[in-house]
């Protein structure tokens, strides 16, 4: 089978990189989760590399692990996963030398019913952007990359969306303890100097904590869908934050991830950049 | 916050032909503050709608402010600072540029009308410019109508659609 083989080239890299020492830590998956899931694992010695595993339910985000861990790590990642881990170095998260990108191809991740997961039915990167290691799918070669969908709905029918989807909402902030992006030590909804939510559940503290959010993730989003998998309530306001980080790529070329030497785009500027809908700017489209 | 909530309370009210919008002007105090200040002292006639608020910089105006005011109630938002090139810290409002472009986007993307919340360049010696942003902004949000994002969030791009 590939996920055997596959599992057979990773067990061999990382072996490899702690023998010679490259690495301290190694992080991975190995099976034995509920309902046949593969779980993280840190491989701290050779000869454990021999329980790494590798499948299609290996579906957890290994990127945060390594937010803020001072050591050198390998880490086992998908594309999405390799793409936060760039993020974070663009961001000044971690170095670049610290860590060890063991980047493997990926076709989608299912759940214990065989469905693929949020955010792999949707996905536009199948290999991975950077790597000092790479595990090859030839699967993965000819899949297609699937675009957000944009400007082709009126304002009203965006609207019914926004408002179906975070009436559902109960304001648990799952969905950024999920994302990889969301490492702010204290987060904007709980801070109080400013108060951005009065203590209620209510429609407005919604709209600000999920437009806060989508500008946080704005241009940074890798579309690993974790927030989606992540809320109880079935709340999907992903497609907001994709539909913007798409709109970030066509208006200033930055996809989020692909490139360890790009700074972000919020984080950088033009002087002639354009200025779609200021007074007396340009529109979009 | 205090105030912000009593605006709340007048927006629930049924609109009727005496609304008159509540617009949140964001404005940076080297230039555009400046600016207001020679419109007044011009003595250049201009909407009474908007209320001022003094930035150091429109790269300090976090987009959080404008999503703020929207949701406490402001019919609209406008953000102004200074020309691109003259930022007094060099690059704040390329910065604060993107980010309003995106934020425009984003209210788009959740079916809020973009257009009520606007953005600007005016100078300290652009007082005619300033009280003709100021008609211009009014004007646009008159047309929207009044914000009932929150207490009845589903009306509120009808207007707008309706157009
Ligand atoms: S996980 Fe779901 S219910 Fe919880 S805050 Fe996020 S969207 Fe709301
Ligand atoms: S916003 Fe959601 S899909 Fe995007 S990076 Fe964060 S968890 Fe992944
Ligand atoms: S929502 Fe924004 S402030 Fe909160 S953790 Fe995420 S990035 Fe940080």
């Amino acid at each position: 089978m590939i996920y055997e083989e596959m599992t057979k080239q990773i067990r061999e890299a990382a072996k490899r990189l702690l023998k010679e020492g490259a690495v301290d830590v190694i992080l991975a998956y190995r099976g034995g989760g509920l309902n046949e899931m593969q779980v993280p694992f840190f491989v701290k010695k050779p000869e454990d590399a021999e329980l790494i595993e590798w499948g299609d339910r290996c579906y957890q985000n290994l990127a945060p692990y390594v937010h803020g861990l001072n050591k050198k790590v390998g880490i086992l990642a998908k594309p999405c996963d390799v793409r936060a881990i760039v993020q974070y170095i663009t961001e000044f998260q971690i170095e670049r030398d610290k860590v060890t990108i063991i980047g493997v191809d990926c076709i989608g991740m299912v759940d214990e019913n065989g469905n693929a997961r949020p955010g792999c039915s949707e996905c536009r990167v199948h290999k991975p952007p950077v790597y000092d290691e790479y595990i090859r799918d030839e699967r993965a070669a000819n899949l297609p990359a699937i675009e957000p969908k944009a400007g082709e709905t009126t304002l009203e029918e965006n609207l019914e969306r926004f408002q179906k989807e975070i009436d559902k909402c109960i304001l648990c902030y799952s969905c950024r303890q999920a994302c990889y992006g969301c490492y702010c030590k204290t987060c904007f909804i709980e801070r109080d100097m400013p108060d951005w939510q009065p203590a209620e559940i209510d429609t407005g503290t919604k709209i600000t904590f999920h437009m806060g959010r989508a500008m946080h993730l704005a241009g940074r989003c890798v579309d690993c869908g974790a927030c989606e998998a992540a809320c109880q309530s079935g709340v999907n306001v992903r497609y907001i934050i994709r539909e913007v980080t798409k709109f970030i790529e066509d208006a200033y070329g930055y996809s989020a991830g692909m490139d360890a030497e790009e700074p972000p785009a919020l984080l950088t500027n033009k002087f002639d950049d354009k200025e779609f809908g200021f007074l007396g700017g340009e529109r979009h489209e | 916050m205090k105030g912000a909530s009593s605006m709340k309370e007048n927006e629930k009210k049924t609109p009727n032909k005496d609304w008159d919008p509540v617009i949140v002007a964001f404005l940076c105090t080297w230039c555009s503050y400046s600016g207001a200040d020679l419109a007044g002292t011009s003595r250049l006639q201009y909407p009474p709608n908007i209320r001022i608020i003094r930035v150091p910089c429109s790269g300090r105006i976090n987009p959080l402010y404008i999503i703020k005011a929207l949701t406490e109630g402001a019919d609209g938002v406008m953000v102004s600072g200074c020309h691109p090139g003259d930022c007094h810290y060099l690059a704040g409002n390329l910065f604060a540029r993107r980010r309003f472009v995106v934020l425009k986007k984003l209210l788009e993307t959740c079916g809020l009308n973009p257009d009520r919340v606007q953005f600007t360049w005016v100078s300290a010696s652009e007082g005619g410019r300033f009280a003709e942003v100021i008609k211009e902004v009014t004007a646009n949000v008159k047309k929207i109508g009044p914000n009932r994002i929150v207490p009845g969030f589903a009306e509120d791009c009808k207007e707008a659609s309706a157009e």
